[in-house]
């Protein structure tokens, strides 16, 4: 009994997580233009979507800046926690400050300013641009979510690894960054979510050449978003999931014997 | 362990990253061979032209059509203004935003002679008053705001103009457009003035349209009218005739009604940005464009109007006969396009609007 | 030395350079602007004024503020409600399924949230699948909505940003030495005394960065709230956007988003407050489980 409810609660919550994904799912098979009822089966959605080149090139782009962005913002967010936490240095509070000026900033405001700055500069607006808007979007996340994990953290650690001879590169490398790691992964998590849905910043910063999943999807509200937008949602979802459960098979295959660990 | 896990995520990322630069790199050899007269960059909503019609222009012509995306006409006279004007061939903006967007100088003038397929252009909606001439714009489709009706609850007779959205039977059954102009625009009529007033007490009737009528909505949508009328969670609301159209092919019970106090028509119309590169491919894309059956080929996609009174020859007898589709002057008196006010009347209209949104 | 000095010295210029260039100079211009007046033709001129201050003490404005913040203070609580037994859940199972648990915690934000706001339609609507379900199992009458109403805004915000609450919680529960609580109970405190005395004070830091990850994006939003809840009142997300797009009013939504951002430095402040308190607890904590 102790032990079953809890596991309970958490398919309860994941039930809440993963319902509405099935609904896509499901009405990625229906029959019908706008999918509110369900009006019989078809597969004329995946039809439509394999026909539609730019559509497929604009996920693939998403895909590209998500994962590059949020390893970027990664590092960043994960070197800026650690300058927070560890040095000692002139505005260092303006710094932290700052960190959280980059939440507040309403996602148009950044989309402005980025873009003001890029005309400024005369870079071409494209992956580049979209880069730089979805690290400095993300960094935060990250920067707070691992300082969260550090508060408290035992400083005499790093101390002591400093101690031992270690370089302040290695006793980040080797005693910060695994003791923070839940943080860390939870991070890159985090930003690539925020990366793979942002619509506002991204409007302003990307050029006509590099078309992005979630500016198409938004353009569409006003001629109906179709179907077929259902169908591309649930190849990715199944895709990812199915690498997830592959890796998680080859990469832990005594799990069975140490679920009680 | 650790590494083994490292290694997977790094296989999968270049599978990942891989396989659609691979289908994208193939499928961009197919065309490339076409892609030989420089290209056209053109910033539109998401699939308002045809991939079809696209890929026929850069067959014929061998120009590559780079085709960027926005969503409203705000945020792409945003863009534009920053970017002054740099970067797009052709945009394709609504109405007031055309006005606008002529007034300050961020657009080039169209050389007609290139334009051979204007004459297939409805007079009606040509030379309006936002620019004479058509020397900036070139339609492409067109479409009213009016009412649409759910007619299992609602009698045509009683929904015959936007004054009667304030009849007390549909309280807490209607959809308003959240667009200010649109929304607005529909109160001004509904007091019988002009959506273009810039008189202030005329926009103060307005408002006292909307705040009387706030109580009745049940919400303020752009983006999911046709399923709050297809759900029935609303019975009567403003749309645009397009989306009625393909609301009515899941349930036919809906109605469009152009209003006797006037819709609101917008035309969405090609122009080309003051610092547009490819002139020439614009030209002969917009030209393409005005080809009767091309026209044909995007209006079927898309149910809005079509300007092109040759295309309309083309259409089914039972398309031309549909007047949702194609308003005759009955349905159109009192209708008025939406023109750009200055600055000082935007402030404020956008004043009475906040507060009317909030039902204050 | 001259390489720790150098990775001292890379990492906080690095960041610095980053944060200036990107956050620094944007928020001080806006924070400018903000004191600027609007232009006919440009979105701004140079000419000081406090008018766009003073304007937002408008009616209208402060309604829209209050009902912006009491909709993203109750999402919020409801993803802390939710997200803190999850993550404390999660943290609790085995070290090799935690990783795929959190993951599996994050796949489904990675569908559009457009996309999902609209399934939540199909969930929620006149005739949709509660109301089906309901039916069957004969627990209601008849068709009812769950749309437009402040509950299916809250459902809405609560699903779009439950792993913004839960993967920060996570992180900081994670951690949490779980012999204290053992400890705790040998001393004889109840579960509730340990968790209220022990537990809390320590994954604290992990709430209020959970909060402020929920909250400061909540107050953002727009198209959730619109299309579920129906909007009957302006939300913040949308006036500054609106400011911005459709009025051309950039001195009004500058003033409107600094205004956020005093917000946030009271909030900022708070956590301080809270960090600064949890380390006080953790060192007694430790030295209680030491004694």
């Amino acid at each position: 009994m102790k032990t079953r409810f809890p596991y309970a609660y958490l398919w309860l919550v994941y039930a809440f997580l993963y319902i509405p994904i099935l609904v896509v799912i499901i009405f990625s098979f229906n029959n019908a233009r706008f999918s509110t009822d369900w009006h019989g089966f078809t597969l004329k959605w995946y039809e439509l979507l394999f026909k539609n080149q730019p559509l497929i090139d604009a996920a693939y782009n998403s895909l590209k800046v998500a994962v590059c962005s949020a390893s970027l913002a990664t590092v960043m967010g994960s070197l800026a926690a650690l300058c927070i936490h560890r040095y000692k240095f002139a505005g260092k509070k303006i710094l932290h400050g700052c960190i959280y000026m980059l939440t507040i900033s309403p996602d148009i405001v950044m989309g402005i300013a980025l873009l003001i700055f890029f005309v400024s500069i005369n870079i071409e607006l494209g992956f580049t641009t979209l880069l730089i808007a979805h690290v400095t979007l993300a960094m935060p996340f990250v920067t707070l979510t691992i300082l969260a994990r550090l508060a408290a953290f035992n400083e005499n650690l790093i101390e002591a690894a400093r101690d031992l001879g270690a370089s302040e590169v290695k006793s980040f490398l080797y005693v910060l960054l695994p003791l923070t790691a839940p943080a860390v992964a939870a991070g890159w998590l985090l930003s690539f979510t925020l990366s793979l849905d942002d619509v506002l910043i991204s409007f302003f910063v990307t050029g006509p050449s590099f078309e992005i999943l979630p500016l198409k999807i938004y353009s569409m509200v006003r001629l109906g978003v179709k179907p077929d937008i259902n169908a591309l949602s649930a190849i990715m979802f199944s895709l990812t999931l199915i690498i997830v459960i592959l890796a998680q098979l080859l990469a832990s295959p005594k799990k069975k014997y140490r679920q009680k660990d | 362990m650790k590494k083994k896990v490292v290694l997977l995520a790094l296989a999968f990322s270049f599978v990942f990253m891989g396989l659609p630069s691979t289908a994208g790199w193939l499928s961009a050899n197919a065309l490339a061979a076409e892609k030989n007269n420089g290209k056209v960059i053109v910033y539109n909503w998401s699939e308002y032209i045809p991939q079809e019609v696209l890929d026929e222009f850069t067959k014929e012509t061998g120009v590559e059509v780079v085709y960027s995306t926005y969503e409203t006409n705000d945020s792409m006279y945003a863009k534009i203004k920053l970017l002054r004007g740099k970067g797009y061939d052709l945009v394709c903006p609504s109405t007031y935003y055309l006005h606008l967007m002529i007034e300050e100088g961020l657009f080039k003038k169209f050389d007609h002679s290139k334009l051979s397929n204007i004459v297939n252009l409805d007079p009606q909606l040509m030379n309006p008053s936002y620019d004479p001439g058509n020397e900036y714009s070139i339609p492409y489709m067109w479409g009213s705001v009016g009412l649409l009706i759910n007619t299992a609850y609602v009698k045509p007779e009683n929904a015959r103009s936007f004054k009667d959205l304030l009849r007390p039977e549909y309280k807490g059954k209607i959809i308003l457009t959240d667009d200010m102009r649109d929304c607005y625009g529909m109160a001004m009529h509904a007091v019988g003035k002009s959506a273009n007033s810039t008189d202030p007490d005329d926009i103060k009737a307005g408002y006292e349209f909307l705040k009387a009528l706030h109580p009745s909505v049940v919400t303020f949508d752009v983006s999911a009218v046709k399923q709050a009328f297809i759900s029935e969670e609303v019975i009567i609301g403003t749309s645009w005739n397009g989306d009625a159209l393909v609301a009515q092919q899941e349930k036919p019970e809906l109605e469009f009604v152009y209003p006797e106090d006037g819709a609101l028509v917008w035309v969405d119309s090609f122009a080309m940005p003051v610092g547009a590169e490819n002139v020439e491919n614009a030209h002969k894309f917009v030209n393409f464009l005005l080809r009767p059956e091309i026209a044909k080929k995007c209006q079927e996609e898309y149910m809005y109007s079509t300007p092109n009174l040759k295309t309309l020859d083309l259409l089914s007898a039972e398309k031309r006969a549909n007047r949702t589709l194609v308003p005759t002057g009955d349905e159109l008196k009192n209708a008025e396009y939406l023109l750009n006010y200055g600055g000082k009347t935007l402030q404020i209209y956008k004043n009475y609007w906040e507060k009317a949104r909030s039902g204050l | 030395m001259r390489e720790n000095n150098g990775f001292r010295k890379f990492s906080i210029s690095s960041v610095w350079l980053w944060i200036g260039v990107f956050a620094l100079v944007p928020n001080l211009a806006l924070f400018l602007v903000s004191f600027l007046d609007r232009g006919e033709v440009d979105y701004f001129i140079p000419a000081f004024t406090l008018d766009n201050y003073l304007r937002l003490l408008d009616p209208a404005f402060v309604n829209i503020f209050l009902k912006s913040m009491y909709l993203a203070g109750v999402s919020t609580l409801s993803c802390l409600l939710i997200g803190y037994p999850f993550a404390y859940l999660m943290a609790g199972a085995g070290k090799r399924i935690r990783p795929w648990l959190m993951l599996l915690v994050v796949i489904p934000f990675w569908t559009n949230s457009l996309i999902r706001t609209y399934a939540l339609v199909i969930i929620l609507k006149n005739q949709g699948l509660i109301n089906k379900l309901m039916l069957s199992l004969g627990l209601a009458e008849g068709s009812f909505s769950l749309m437009y109403n402040d509950i299916a805004v809250f459902v809405g915000l609560t699903y779009t940003l439950l792993p913004f609450m839960i993967l920060p919680l996570y992180a900081s529960i994670e951690k949490l030495d779980r012999r204290l609580l053992d400890a705790a109970q040998d001393l004889g405190a109840s579960p509730l005394r340990s968790f209220w005395h022990v537990t809390l004070p320590l994954t604290l830091p992990g709430i209020v960065a959970g909060c402020i990850l929920v909250f400061l994006p909540a107050l953002g939003t727009f198209y959730i709230p619109e299309i579920l809840g129906g909007a009957k009142v302006m939300l913040l997300g949308s006036f500054i956007k609106n400011q911005f797009l459709v009025a051309r009013d950039w001195p009004l939504g500058a003033s409107a988003s600094m205004i956020m951002t005093g917000i946030l430095i009271f909030m900022a402040l708070v956590y301080r407050l809270v960090n600064r308190q949890a380390d006080g607890s953790a060192q007694a904590g430790q030295n209680a489980g030491a004694a």
